[in-house]
């Protein structure tokens, strides 16, 4: 890392000025160091050192919070642990803030004080981004995203031709010439968001989710421009790079007048977009925001979908999304859905709110040059999956789906990942023609 | 009122204010703004985050550490009852005979848990790894408070050291750790706000 300069120190400093954020000061001020965060952390589990602790993480945060911002630590420095802002501590925070932390939340709640653990780190890592700091492998996520629309680069020509190709699936399966995947309709109720992995590794399960919608008579689209649901930026903490990024699907939504927008089953991509991007672009929402998850337990609810259980006689385990269910409050949906649509449901421990994170979450499985410790920790969630004796593991993430994929392959787990709607689309009981 | 009294009584009061003003401050700068639409209850959710949520059924660092949780609860239980017995103390009140003893065996209880969890500070790499002086100076503080507090009673003479002692923590509670006594609350309230307003806590 070249020399820092002045500047580039003030502006990482610029984000620990507390003048207008009690919450930011509070959590900055909470950390008692007990250290008792240490075993809700997968990072500590899978290496127990000190510097995996969570609390070592906020403390990299604070200690230059102390430093700059506190009387302690302009006066007795040393006393209170307070550390200047300079290559050392600026090393030190990308390797633990970026490249030990998948901002899983999973300490928070555990915290005996009730220090909103992430909510620093992620501070840190908007001082690193202000520092012009953010790991390469994770930045050109982002710049593609910026660049092309979405952070895959996939050419809007390939895009439209695969959800071509998927229609005719479509039309195949379920016998109907006229069953279509609407692409760029206006005034639908719904626009459909995409996570790129779909159309670029796993588009089975657009059609999967093509299929739900066929069967319900639902009115949607999906933009062939902005489809993206995911926000890498929210990860890399530059918060101006993700308003763009926000920006854009809400342009979106209101250029094909739709009523409400569908996130895809993606947990950083829902949350990103749900409860950080209005805070981004600073405005409330015009339409709806709802996740997949609870779109699809609706239907079951409301019987719009008719599913047969018997048709997934594998036993079936669950993998909570962070962001989705710790972070964004939804974990009661994806049992109901399972329980409609499984007949063999068994719980990992533990699961739901205190769920262990897979290991791909924080923008880690952009950041390869911190794979190691991604697997690392995910061996604790394949020991996890391996006890329940699932061969169907389901997860409403497309990143949890790539992590989980490469557990299986690395841990030999023998399993097969499906999302939510590649869950009911199978249960489905199509009526049948007259 | 003696000069070590009077000390007290002005060191307590600079540490008031200071904690007033860093609760002032927090309050000051509002609820947190949240454009996003709110899918939970805050209220129910603050108020879940200072009873439920600390449920050591709740927490790993309560149920995966009970010595270090119990000890935890003893040491703080002890804090308080020493800051109660300070005020007593300038009062002119000296609890004497079963209430006295029963006061001692509590703070030599809630002294011996702090020294237990300073022990454990210094004798744990990691924990060891975490800290900063900032970290033994406040749990040793507290902890010799706690037993002088009871110390003074069966030793009147040891009055004048007891009140320069606490006078030393009043000033050192502001500028250190310690001062966790008020964000703490802030703590739990924001968190119950984030979560609440997701529709996270209280859990379903
Ligand atoms: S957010 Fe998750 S990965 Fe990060 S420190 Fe907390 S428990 Fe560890
Ligand atoms: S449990 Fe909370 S207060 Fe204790 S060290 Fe961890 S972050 Fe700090």
């Amino acid at each position: 890392m070249e020399n820092l300069t002045k500047e580039t120190i003030d502006k990482g400093l610029e984000v620990l000025d507390t003048l207008n954020d009690g919450k930011l000061l509070t959590h900055l001020n909470s950390c008692v160091h007990c250290g008792l965060c240490a075993d809700s952390c997968t990072y500590y589990l899978a290496n127990p050192e000190a510097k995996f602790i969570p609390a070592t993480k906020v403390d990299l945060v604070a200690s230059i919070y102390r430093k700059y911002n506190t009387f302690g630590g302009k006066a007795f420095s040393k006393i209170v642990g307070a550390r200047t802002l300079n290559e050392d501590t600026t090393n030190e925070m990308v390797d633990l803030l970026f490249g030990a932390c998948t901002m899983c939340a999973r300490c928070v709640s555990h915290c005996s004080i009730g220090v909103d653990i992430t909510y620093v780190i992620k501070k840190g890592r908007e001082m690193l981004s202000n520092m012009g700091m953010v790991p390469e492998t994770l930045q050109s996520t982002i710049d593609s995203a910026l660049e092309t629309g979405n952070n895959m680069s996939i050419p809007e020509t390939d895009f439209v031709e695969t959800l071509e190709w998927l229609e005719e699936d479509l039309q195949y399966e379920v016998d109907d010439d006229n069953a279509k995947i609407y692409l760029d309709q206006k005034g639908k109720d719904i626009l459909y968001t995409l996570n790129p992995r779909e159309p670029k590794f796993f588009p089975l399960s657009i059609s999967a989710m093509a299929k739900v919608f066929y069967v319900t008579g639902e009115s949607w689209t999906i933009s062939t421009k902005m489809y993206d649901v995911t926000n890498y930026a929210y990860y890399s903490g530059n918060y101006n790079e993700a308003a763009i990024i926000t920006q854009r699907l809400y342009d979106e939504a209101e250029n094909l007048d739709a009523k409400k927008i569908v996130l895809a089953e993606c947990g950083h991509g829902s949350r990103a977009f749900r409860w950080e991007g209005p805070n981004y672009i600073k405005k409330e929402y015009p339409f709806d925001v709802t996740t997949s998850v609870e779109l699809l337990a609706s239907y079951l609810k409301e019987g719009k979908v008719k599913v047969d259980p018997n048709k997934i006689p594998d036993k079936v385990t669950l993998h909570d999304p962070c962001n989705l269910a710790r972070s964004g409050g939804i974990w009661h949906e994806q049992r109901y859905i399972l329980n409609k649509c499984v007949s063999d449901f068994v719980e990992m421990t533990p699961h739901g709110i205190d769920n262990l994170c897979c290991g791909g979450g924080g923008g880690q499985l952009a950041m390869s040059e911190y794979n190691d410790r991604r697997m690392a920790i995910g061996e604790i969630k394949a020991e996890q999956i391996r006890a329940t004796g699932a061969k169907i593991v389901a997860t409403p993430c497309h990143n949890c789906v790539d992590q989980l994929t490469q557990l299986n392959v690395t841990f030999k787990l023998g399993i097969k990942i499906m999302t939510l709607g590649e869950i009911v689309a199978d249960a489905i009981v199509m009526e049948t023609k007259d | 009122m003696n000069w070590y009294q009077l000390l007290a009584i002005v060191s307590a009061s600079i540490c008031l204010i200071s904690c007033f003003i860093h609760g002032a401050k927090i309050i000051n700068y509002g609820k947190p703004k949240d454009y996003s639409k709110k899918r939970g209850d805050t209220e129910k959710s603050v108020r879940y985050s200072y009873t439920g949520a600390m449920s050591p059924m709740k927490k790993e660092s309560a149920y995966l550490h009970l010595p270090t949780y119990i000890a935890g609860i003893s040491y703080h239980i002890g804090t308080f009852l020493s800051l109660f017995l300070f005020v007593i103390y300038l009062i002119g009140i000296y609890p004497t005979g079963i209430v006295a003893l029963v006061i001692s065996v509590l703070l030599l209880i809630s002294g011996l848990s702090g020294f237990g969890i300073l022990i454990k500070r210094i004798s744990k790499d990691q924990l060891r790894s975490l800290s900063n002086p900032d970290d033994y100076i406040s749990n040793l503080l507290v902890s010799l408070i706690q037993i002088m507090t009871a110390l003074v009673l069966y030793l009147p003479q040891a009055f004048p050291y007891y009140f320069i002692l606490i006078s030393i923590f009043f000033l050192y509670l502001p500028v250190g750790k310690l001062k966790h006594v008020v964000y703490f609350f802030a703590a739990r309230y924001h968190l119950g706000f984030f979560y609440g307003w997701r529709g996270v806590w209280p859990p379903k």
